[in-house]
């Protein structure tokens, strides 16, 4: 069995399963450092991660592509409850749901240990954990924050 | 045509211990509910199971009908809608015996997530699966539930311009009402220095803003006809669900909307209006989600904002609007929907002893399932319908 580095969020056995999977694409396009996400194949409208008919064209088939790395934190939490035997830290960890300016929501940590006090609206990058061995969307925080995505519709 | 009617209740004592199977204390709460409507087995002729969607080994399912003793069904069904399964079960048994499918109907639902050597936190922990989007998710530390609502709270609260002094008020609340029911896990009154000295478990929610599980059963009896001289019915007066699309993108929120009209509907095949409901049964596994239904569902008297209201103890004991009023799934026991409903019968009954609140003769139901995905909702009248 390959040794992977470890995490420093989740034990390996958390490793996603993707292959034959919708969500295979995501996987394949991280391996190669792309962030890519699904869209209607027909009139490119931002499909869910699982997406299979569209609502707009009502078109059929995901297209998956790269899109830019970025994006906005859309609702954030810092988890205090660490106890599970599936987590690797005892210090309370960041889950983030980002808004893509590809205008998909993905929720993920971050690629570090948390550092900061995320907010809402804060802009970040998008990089790769290795949680065994498999790229999972992490993210990175840029500094900025969005004042259109401060005080939320 | 009368209405068909919740002629039977029974419940297991719900604990916070652990040990137990599932299809054991659904037994029991069969038994209870037989017992409760003087009714004998032979004269059910419909059941219908609900279980946790979690992983458990003993999940009850139709087997259920044969482990229970039930004898020749002309109904039998395992409903899964997840949160929302055990008010539409209700709905759903209602229907059945409307449309002269069965004539009486046990609905039930069982769980057991508190097993010997580990938290109920662990048994959700370990569900989900490392596939599809909630493996991704799993990845990125969301266990179990509470981190998914986390998010939904930031964002809701983000949204609407509400604090955690809501969440306060929401959970003071709920403890308020739980003093007075002896079945409820947590009856210590509680004011906002306790709420804020509480561990937090994923910002901004707190070990207070989530609901207690525990071990335990519930089963009810829907009968075309009341059965003369037992308990007095309560009738299911109106039905209603929402299955809202939301998309897991911009523009516009992933997680809120739509909910309103498994209410709307509801209230419309009753016949009566928002003002015409004495009390309201929210299904609550955490603090914001009242806030959430609550707006949602448009049940704030006068439409001001729910914060506000909240804060004031409009849903406290003494409120204008008596919401949960057995401390719900927060203070009272959480079990995935027949929570309101037990304590609605209750209340209806008017055996609700020190948490009765005086005349209460119509109620709202609620059940929730996904991340706030799937709402089914009854109303139920201590009079018969038309």
């Amino acid at each position: 069995m390959t040794e992977h580095p470890a995490d420093w969020l989740v034990s390996p056995e958390l490793a996603p399963s993707f292959e034959g999977t919708a969500l295979a694409p995501l996987f394949e396009h991280a391996e190669r450092g792309e962030l890519a996400m699904p869209f209607c194949a027909e009139c490119a409208e931002p499909f869910e991660l699982d997406q299979e008919v569209c609502d707009r064209c009502t078109g059929t088939g995901a297209h998956w592509r790269p899109v830019p790395p970025s994006g906005v934190v859309h609702a954030r939490t810092l988890v205090h409850r660490t106890a599970s035997p599936l987590l690797r830290t005892t210090a309370p960890y960041p889950v983030l749901d980002v808004e893509l300016d590809s205008a998909h929501r993905v929720v993920m940590t971050t690629l570090e240990p948390a550092t900061r006090d995320w907010q809402i609206g804060d802009r970040v990058r998008v990089a790769f954990r290795r949680v065994g061995g498999v790229p999972v969307p992490a993210a990175v925080p840029t500094g900025d924050t969005d004042p259109t995505k401060e005080e939320p519709a | 045509m009368t209405s068909p009617a919740i002629v039977g209740l029974g419940t297991t004592p719900m604990t916070t211990q652990p040990g137990g199977r599932a299809r054991d204390l659904a037994v029991v709460a069969i038994e209870a509910a037989l017992s409760d409507a003087g009714l004998r087995r032979e004269e059910v002729d419909g059941l219908l199971v609900a279980s946790s969607q979690g992983i458990r080994p003993d999940r009850v399912s139709v087997e259920l009908a044969r482990q229970a003793g039930l004898g020749d069904l002309r109904l039998l069904e395992h409903l899964e809608i997840k949160g929302a399964t055990t008010v539409a079960m209700v709905a759903h048994a209602a229907l059945a015996v409307r449309a002269g499918l069965a004539r009486r109907v046990l609905c039930v639902f069982a769980d057991a997530p508190l097993r010997p050597g580990g938290s109920a936190g662990a048994s959700y922990d370990n569900s989900g699966g490392v596939s599809g989007v909630r493996g991704l998710e799993r990845a990125s530390g969301v266990l179990g539930s509470v981190p998914t609502y986390a998010l939904l709270a930031s964002r809701y609260l983000a949204a609407s311009g509400g604090t955690e002094e809501d969440l306060c008020a929401v959970a003071v609340s709920a403890r308020a009402w739980a003093v007075g029911n002896p079945d409820a896990v947590s009856r210590t009154p509680l004011d906002c220095a306790g709420y804020h000295a509480s561990r937090m478990v994923a910002e901004p929610l707190r070990v207070l803003d989530c609901a207690r599980p525990v071990n335990g059963a519930a089963a009810v009896v829907v009968a075309g006809h009341p059965t003369a001289g037992v308990q007095p019915p309560a009738y299911v007066l109106g039905l209603g669900q929402s299955h809202p699309r939301r998309r897991r993108h911009g523009p516009g929120e992933s997680w809120f909307g739509g909910g309103r009209v498994a209410v709307e509907t509801a209230l419309r095949s009753a016949g009566i209006a928002r003002s015409g409901l004495d009390i309201v049964e929210l299904y609550d596994p955490f603090s914001a989600v009242t806030l959430c239904l609550l707006d949602e569902y448009g049940l704030v008297p006068d439409g001001g904002p729910v914060g506000e209201f909240v804060r004031g103890g409009g849903i406290a004991p003494g409120g204008t609007l008596p919401v949960n009023t057995g401390g719900g799934q927060l203070a009272g026991f959480y079990l995935q929907g027949m929570t309101p409903l037990v304590e609605a019968l209750t209340q209806l009954r008017g055996s609700a002893g020190a948490r009765q609140v005086d005349g209460a003769s119509t109620a709202l139901v609620t059940g929730l399932g996904g991340r706030l995905d799937h709402h089914a909702c009854l109303v139920l009248g201590r009079e018969a319908g038309s």
